[in-house]
C-alpha cells in the first residue's frame, strides 16, 4: 500500500512548447522516503501533482501514472482524499478555518465521521505533532512554522498512506524548517507513510532520505541513494544542482570525485580525520587561507581598492578600528547611533541602543536568531518605523525589498510592473522605456516579460520585485531574507547581481538566516542580538570566531582550518595538503 | 476583581452555547416588552450590572456613550413630534406637548439602551466559536462558511498591513497630494484583491484535497452538554418561562396613552417580578459565585 509508479510519463502544458516532464520513469515502494530535487521550474511540482486527483494539472499526458496500481485520475474521490496527503509551500493559504482544532478536524468532517471518532483522531494527532498547547488558538496567531505544522497535521489526521510535500519549508525560517523536516522523518519512520518530498534545503533532507531523485528540465537525471548522488553531479561539466548539495557532500566530491560520500557533519568529520591523519597541517593554515584559494578575496580586493579610490578605507568593522585615526571624512551610507525602539509601552525594547555604520558600497549581512528584531532594525533604517530615541543619518535614497514580493505587484505583466515604479518620475516616456529595458536585462527577465507576476515562480517573483525596487533608484537597498525559498543555483545569480550593484556604488544591507549564503558572498557579516549589532567582521573572521553560529563547512573542518568557512575554502585547504 | 471585567473568563460563558443562546433569547425578547416602571428599573439595573461585571470600568464609559445620544434623540423626538396624550404641558407653535409623550420617550429610551447593553454582553459571551457551533449544528456548511469568513477577515487585515508597509519601503506614500494619495490607496486595495484571489485558489485546492465536497459532511465541535448545563438550562427555562408568561399576560406592560395608566400591584406581578429578577441576575450570580470560589480556593492553597 502506498506505492507509486511512473511509466515513461511525459507531460505538456497547453500553449507551452516545452514538455514539462520528459519520459519520466520512477518507482517508489511503500514506506520509502524519496527526496525530489532540482532547480526551480525543473518539473518537480508537475511531477508531484500527477498523484493527487484534484491537483492534476491540465495538459497532455503520455505514459502511465499509477498509485497502488491504479490511475490517480480515476480513483474514487474519497480514497484520494483520505489516502494521499498533499502539503504545499504557502502556510497561510492552505489553512481553511479560524481555529486550530477545527482545521485538524476539517478532513474528517469531509469524510463524514461522527464527533467522538473525530475527537479521538484529532486528540492523538495533536499529541503526535505536539500541538496540544495551542490546540484552541486562532490560526492567525500562529507563527509560520506552527501554521505549516497544522497543515501537515490536518493532512496526517486522515491517516494517508502517501504523503507528498511540495517545498514545504520554503517560507519557513531554518529552525522551524528543520523541525518540520524532522517531523516528516518521524512520520516516515514511526508510522510508515510513504513520503515524497521536494525540497531546496537539502542539508537536512539528504540525511533522512532513502533515495534522491534529481530532475533537470523535466527529466530525471539521477536516482540513487543520497551518498552517491554527489558523484553524478560533480562530474564535468559540473551540474548546476551541485551547488544545492549538502556542504559535506560538496567538500567530499571536490576532493574525491566518486565513492560514497559522508552525509552528516559527524560522518564528514570522521572522514576528514582519517583523511588528514598522517599529514601535518602547516602553521600558516591556522591563521589564514592559502593564497590560491581565496576566491572570495577577489571580490573583496576589488571592493577595497575601489573604496580606497574614493578615500574610505576597508570594511565596516576594521575600518571602525583602524580607519578612524587615518581619515575622518569617510563616506557612510548609513550612520545610526543609539537607536531605541519598542512596539508598545508595555513591551520590551526591540532596539536597545543600536549602533551601525555602513560605508558606501558595502554589502552587510545581519544574522541573528528568530524574533530578535532584525526586521525591525531594517524597517527603522528604511523609515517605516520611527525610533523612539537615537540618531539616524542616511546618505541617499533608501528602498527596501519586503519579505513577500507579492506585496509589490499591481500590474498584469512583468514589464508593466517595472514601468509602474517609474510612474511618479518626471521623465519622458522614452527615458522610462530605456530604464525598464535595462532593468529587464539586468534581472534576466526577458523570457517572462509578458507574464503575469503571479504566474511566476518564487525566484522570478523575487527578481521582478528587486527590479522594481531598483527602478526607484535607491543608493541604499535593504533586503529582508532575500534567499528564502530560492534554489542554490539562483542564489548564486542573485549574489552576482548584488556584486554588480555594489560595484556601481550601491550599498546593501541584508537580514538573513542563510549563513551559507552570507559566508560565501557578502562582504561583511554582523550579528544582531539583544537589540544591538554585536559583532561585525569580514565573513571568514566573523564565522571562524564563532563556535555555535557558523557555517556547516566551518563546523566540519574548523578544527583543522579555522579560517575556511565555505565549502570551496575547506576543499581548497584539503587539496593544498595533498 | 472586576476592574478589567471578566470577559471570556466569565463562568457563564463556560456553559454550553445552547444555554447561552436560549438565555439571551429570553432576556432580550422579554426586555423589549417590559414597559412598566418597576420592570424597566429592574431591566436597566441588571443590564448595567452585568455589563460591568463582564467588561469592567470601560463598560460604564461605553454604556454612557451609547445611552446619552439615544436618550436625547428619543426623548426629544417623542416629546416634540408625538402629540398623543391628554395631559398638555404647553403649546409649541400651536402643537400640544404632552406629559405622556415625554414619559413614553424616556421609557422607550430605557428599553432601547437596555437591549443594546444586553447585546454588548451577548457579544462577550457568544464568541465566534459558539456562533459557528450553533450554525454548524443547523447545517454543517453554514458553520464552515462562518469559520472561513472569520479567518478571511483577519487574513485581509494582516495582508493589508503588509502591503502598506511594502509600499512604504518602496518610498511611496510620501506624497502629500490628495490625488496621488487616493491613487496609492487604490493601488494597495488592488494588490490586496489580486493577492487574496490568488491565495483563495490555493485554499480551495487545499479544501478539495482534504475531501471537501464529498457527500455526508459532518460538523465537529468541542462542546459538551453536561449536568451543569442541564441545571442552568432548567433554571433559565423556569424563570424565563414564568417571566414570558407574565409578559404575555400583560403583567409587565403599561399603557402610556391616552393617559399614564400605572398597573395595579398584585401578587401575580410580584411573582413575575421575582422570577424576572432571577432570570436577569442568573449569569451575574454564577459569575460572582465562581469568582468567590476561585478566590477561596486560591487562598486555601
Amino acid at each position: 500500500m502506498g506505492t507509486v509508479e511512473f511509466r515513461n510519463v511525459s507531460f505538456k502544458y497547453p500553449l507551452s512548447e516545452k514538455e514539462a516532464l520528459k519520459d519520466v520513469t520512477l518507482k517508489i515502494d511503500a514506506s520509502e522516503f524519496v527526496v525530489v530535487c532540482g532547480k526551480s521550474g525543473c518539473g518537480k511540482t508537475t511531477l508531484l501533482r500527477q498523484l493527487k486527483k484534484n491537483l492534476i494539472p491540465y495538459g497532455r499526458l503520455e505514459g502511465e501514472v499509477l498509485y497502488d496500481g491504479e490511475n490517480p485520475a480515476v480513483t474514487d474521490d474519497r480514497k484520494s482524499a483520505a489516502e494521499i496527503g498533499f502539503v504545499r509551500q504557502d502556510p497561510d493559504s492552505q489553512i481553511v478555518t479560524d481555529k486550530v482544532w477545527h482545521e485538524l478536524a476539517f478532513g474528517l468532517e469531509s469524510l463524514g465521521m461522527d464527533n467522538s471518532t473525530i475527537k479521538r483522531r484529532v486528540a492523538e494527532t495533536a499529541s503526535f505533532f505536539d500541538i496540544q498547547t495551542w490546540f484552541r488558538k486562532n490560526t492567525d496567531e500562529l507563527s509560520g512554522g506552527q501554521k505549516q505544522m497544522v497543515n501537515l497535521a490536518s493532512v496526517m489526521v486522515m491517516q494517508p498512506k502517501l504523503l507528498i510535500l511540495d517545498e514545504p519549508t520554503a517560507q519557513l525560517d531554518p529552525i522551524a524548517a528543520s523541525e518540520f523536516l524532522r517531523t516528516i522523518h518521524r512520520i516516515n519512520r514511526e508510522i510508515g507513510t510513504t513520503v515524497i518530498l521536494s525540497e531546496h534545503r537539502l542539508e537536512e533532507a539528504f540525511v533522512m532520505a532513502d533515495r534522491v531523485v534529481v530532475m533537470e528540465e523535466g527529466k530525471i537525471i539521477c536516482d540513487d541513494v543520497p551518498a552517491k548522488v554527489g558523484t553524478y553531479l560533480s562530474g564535468e561539466p559540473r551540474n548546476d544542482m551541485f551547488l544545492g548539495l549538502p556542504s559535506v557532500m560538496k567538500i567530499f566530491n571536490e576532493i574525491e570525485p566518486s565513492g560514497e560520500s559522508p552525509l552528516t557533519m559527524r560522518e564528514g568529520r570522521i572522514w576528514l580525520e582519517s583523511f588528514l591523519k598522517d599529514r601535518i597541517i602547516p602553521e600558516t593554515m591556522q591563521r589564514e587561507l592559502p593564497p590560491e584559494i581565496r576566491r572570495q578575496e577577489q571580490g573583496k580586493d576589488r571592493r577595497e581598492s575601489k573604496n580606497d579610490e574614493q578615500g574610505h578605507g576597508k570594511g565596516t568593522d576594521k575600518s571602525n578600528k583602524e580607519g578612524r585615526k587615518s581619515n575622518k571624512d569617510r563616506i557612510y551610507a548609513i550612520e545610526a547611533k543609539d537607536l531605541w525602539f519598542r512596539y508598545s509601552k508595555k513591551e520590551q525594547d526591540v532596539l536597545r541602543g543600536t549602533d551601525l555604520r555602513v560605508p558606501k558600497g558595502q554589502w552587510l549581512s545581519i544574522l541573528g536568531g528568530n524574533g530578535t528584531g532584525k526586521s525591525t532594525l531594517l524597517k527603522t533604517l528604511c523609515g517605516v518605523i520611527k525610533p523612539s530615541r537615537g540618531d539616524l543619518r542616511t546618505g541617499g535614497r533608501i528602498s527596501m525589498l519586503p519579505q513577500d514580493p507579492r506585496t509589490l505587484f499591481t500590474e498584469i505583466t512583468a514589464e508593466e510592473e517595472l514601468q509602474e515604479a517609474l510612474y511618479d518620475k518626471n521623465e519622458s516616456d522614452k527615458e522610462k522605456a530605456e530604464k525598464t529595458e535595462k532593468m529587464i536585462c539586468l534581472m534576466e527577465l526577458q523570457e517572462i516579460r509578458k507574464m503575469h507576476p503571479y504566474d511566476l515562480s518564487g525566484g522570478e517573483q523575487q527578481r521582478l520585485a528587486l527590479g522594481k525596487v531598483l527602478l526607484t533608484e535607491p543608493s541604499i537597498i535593504l533586503l529582508d531574507e532575500p534567499t528564502k525559498g530560492l534554489d542554490a543555483f539562483f542564489k548564486r545569480t542573485l549574489a552576482e547581481i548584488f556584486m554588480k550593484l555594489t560595484e556601481e556604488g550601491m550599498t546593501i544591507v541584508m537580514v538573513s538566516h542563510d549563513m551559507e549564503f552570507c559566508a560565501e558572498y557578502s562582504y561583511c557579516c554582523a550579528m544582531f542580538f539583544d537589540g544591538e549589532v554585536v559583532s561585525a567582521d569580514a565573513p571568514e573572521d566573523f564565522f571562524s570566531g564563532n563556535n555555535f553560529y557558523t557555517t556547516v563547512s566551518n563546523r566540519i573542518a574548523g578544527k583543522w582550518f579555522p579560517k575556511a568557512v565555505t565549502y570551496q575554502e575547506v576543499a581548497g585547504c584539503v587539496k593544498a595538503m595533498m | 476583581m472586576f476592574k478589567e471585567g471578566l470577559g471570556e473568563t466569565s463562568k457563564f460563558s463556560e456553559y454550553h452555547p445552547t444555554v447561552n443562546l436560549i438565555y439571551f433569547v429570553f432576556v432580550i425578547g422579554i426586555t423589549m416588552f417590559a414597559t412598566s416602571p418597576v420592570f424597566l428599573a429592574v431591566t436597566f439595573f441588571c443590564a448595567w450590572f452585568y455589563s460591568v461585571i463582564l467588561r469592567g470600568y470601560k463598560a460604564i464609559k461605553m454604556n454612557i456613550v451609547f445611552m446619552l445620544p439615544i436618550f436625547a434623540v428619543m426623548v426629544f423626538v417623542n416629546t416634540f413630534f408625538n402629540h398623543n396624550g391628554e395631559t398638555i404641558l404647553f403649546y409649541l407653535n400651536k402643537a400640544p406637548i404632552t406629559k405622556e409623550a415625554l414619559v413614553f420617550g424616556v421609557a422607550a429610551a430605557i428599553v432601547l439602551t437596555s437591549v443594546i447593553i444586553w447585546f454588548m454582553c451577548f457579544n462577550v459571551i457568544m464568541s465566534a466559536d459558539k456562533f459557528i457551533f450553533l450554525f454548524g449544528r443547523a447545517a454543517p456548511i453554514l458553520g464552515l462558511l462562518l469559520s472561513m469568513t472569520f479567518r478571511f477577515i483577519k487574513l485581509l487585515k494582516v495582508r493589508f498591513r503588509e502591503i502598506s508597509e511594502g509600499q512604504k519601503c518602496l518610498g511611496k506614500e510620501g506624497n502629500k497630494r490628495i490625488l496621488s494619495r487616493i491613487r496609492q490607496l487604490l493601488k494597495e486595495v488592488s494588490i490586496l484583491i489580486s493577492w487574496s484571489l490568488e491565495a483563495s485558489i490555493e485554499t480551495a485546492d487545499s479544501m478539495e484535497a482534504r475531501g471537501y465536497g464529498l457527500k455526508g459532511r459532518t460538523f465537529f465541535h468541542i462542546y459538551k452538554f453536561t449536568g451543569r448545563d442541564l441545571k442552568m438550562m432548567i433554571l433559565i427555562l423556569i424563570s424565563g418561562g414564568i417571566s414570558a408568561l407574565g409578559c404575555i399576560m400583560k403583567e409587565m406592560t403599561m399603557y402610556y396613552y391616552p393617559v399614564l395608566d400605572f398597573p395595579e400591584e398584585s401578587w401575580l406581578t410580584a411573582v413575575v417580578l421575582t422570577f424576572y429578577g432571577i432570570l436577569l441576575l442568573l449569569p451575574a450570580i454564577s459569575d460572582i459565585y465562581g469568582e468567590l470560589k476561585w478566590e477561596r480556593l486560591n487562598s486555601e492553597m
